[in-house]
């Protein structure tokens, strides 16, 4: 990787529900880089439709600008999560952080 | 599962309401020795109606929120949320249609009905 496309980390911590809807907006803001986004969610202990709605609109943000997302995640509930939404295929999800890092550095998104 | 077995919680319809509803759901939960994994997953669900009440909220004016959870025998539980309180109609937030999408791929049954609150039924498989 280029310097220019240094991989940016998110790290999103707790019980997300609709009470933190502000904090995980304000969280899942894409910076000025080009590189790609991890976004770590494996010690999230909770989330709901309050966070897919604001990764769905970050995913949407980041392809815009070209730039691959990757979810890390701790427990395989997120992953149920996604498919009763319906989306078990809108993001690139990995229970491991080798292997997404390793997806992030396959090339542009 | 116990047959019989029952929670019912009141609070105020906030939006810090779900977490400790859900937190009670786990404990009961937990009490009936219902599976993790389905637990879990009826903790989302369950969390998916909370979250869909609690957005009736007004600062200054809350209404409330009932959580009521029974066991109906040893593999069907049954859960209620309702809301009353001050209603007015408003958009509800584009999030809540992802939410009630995951109600109905999580519960056996649901069934919502709208008469001075809402009331979001839901039925799960609790084996």
């Amino acid at each position: 990787m280029s310097p220019q496309s240094s991989l940016t980390v998110l790290k999103l911590t707790g019980e997300l529900d609709i009470a933190q809807r502000e904090a995980v907006q304000a969280a899942l803001q894409l910076d000025a880089g080009g590189g790609p986004v991890l976004i770590d969610l494996s010690e999230v202990s909770y989330a709901d439709s309050t966070v897919i709605s604001q990764l769905l609109r970050f995913r949407n943000e980041a392809e815009a600008r070209g730039r691959k997302i990757a979810l890390l995640i701790g427990s395989p509930q997120f992953r149920r999560l996604l498919q009763y939404a319906g989306l078990g295929d809108a993001f690139a999800v990995f229970d491991d952080r080798g292997r997404a890092l390793t997806f992030l550095a396959g090339g542009p998104a | 599962m116990t047959r019989g077995s029952e929670l019912r919680v009141l609070c105020t319809a906030t939006v810090q309401a779900p977490r400790p509803l859900r937190g009670a759901l786990a404990a009961f939960l937990r009490a009936l020795e219902v599976e993790q994994i389905v637990s879990e997953d009826i903790l989302v669900a369950v969390g998916e109606a909370l979250a869909n009440s609690v957005e009736h909220a007004y600062p200054g004016e809350p209404g409330t929120v009932e959580l009521h959870a029974l066991a109906e025998d040893e593999a069907t539980l049954q859960v209620d949320v309702r809301d009353r309180g001050v209603f007015t109609e408003r958009a509800r937030h584009p999030d809540r249609g992802l939410g009630l999408q995951i109600v109905r791929a999580i519960a056996r049954e649901v069934r919502i009905e709208r008469n001075g609150g809402t009331r979001i039924s839901m039925t799960f498989d609790a084996r």
